[in-house]
């Protein structure tokens, strides 16, 4: 696992409250299918903003970018975050 | 004319989390300053702010959203009108409730215990059914 995915994997254990283990998710696996809610996926993004440094603008700000750990990762490296 | 009804369940401490943790920048990404002002600064604004959230979802679910999603500071529970909370679009909200021919959307609110709830309602007249009344 990448630093990127580990760091994200970490903002989706503090703050997606997910009802599985966030360690068995894959990274197309589609987090809405497995319990994540809009409320939550608001707290995600801000918690990755304070962990990446960044700021999601609105274009971001849509159910896709939260999707999977892939789609989270994308949105991050639009934004600038290195991948290693 | 279809009627549409959207329905949306928040639990309060979510929000109580969320207001603790990220504060004033999750108070600004989501609600307009009318609302934080009808929610005020005390034991009951969690569960109010947890109801309005649950209306802005419920609205959502009765939009015909393709690419461009709406904030959720477009949708806004306002004031209380005979005894009912007003619901308010603007920006991309409205325009989609506008190609639908939504004209209005009804509001009810309620919260009990650890969640709140809201359902909306409106009636979307098509083209075809030419204007609305």
């Amino acid at each position: 696992m990448s630093a990127i995915d580990h760091r994200i994997c970490e903002v989706l254990k503090q703050h997606g409250r997910l009802p599985i283990e966030v360690g068995s998710l894959r990274d197309d696996d589609d987090l809405y299918e497995h319990g994540l809610t809009s409320h939550a996926s608001v707290n995600i993004m801000l918690a990755l903003e304070d962990e990446f440094d960044v700021e999601f603008p609105d274009v971001l700000l849509r159910k896709g970018t939260f999707q999977s750990i892939a789609a989270i990762r994308s949105a991050l490296v639009s934004l600038g975050v290195e991948v290693s | 004319m279809n009627l549409l009804v959207g329905i949306d369940i928040q639990p309060i401490d979510e929000v109580e989390s969320s207001l603790r943790t990220f504060g004033a920048r999750y108070r600004r990404l989501l609600f307009t300053d009318r609302e934080l002002e009808n929610c005020g600064d005390n034991s009951a604004t969690s569960s109010r702010l947890a109801a309005r959230f649950a209306a802005k979802e419920a609205v959502l679910k009765i939009l015909d959203i393709q690419d461009v999603v709406p904030s959720w500071r477009s949708i806004e529970v306002g004031g209380v009108s005979d005894c009912r909370p007003e619901m308010n679009l603007y920006g991309v909200a409205a325009e989609l409730a506008r190609l639908q021919g939504i004209r209005k959307v009804f509001v009810s609110l309620s919260r009990s215990g650890d969640v709140a709830v809201a359902t909306v309602v409106a009636s979307a007249w098509s083209q075809s059914q030419g204007v609305s009344p």
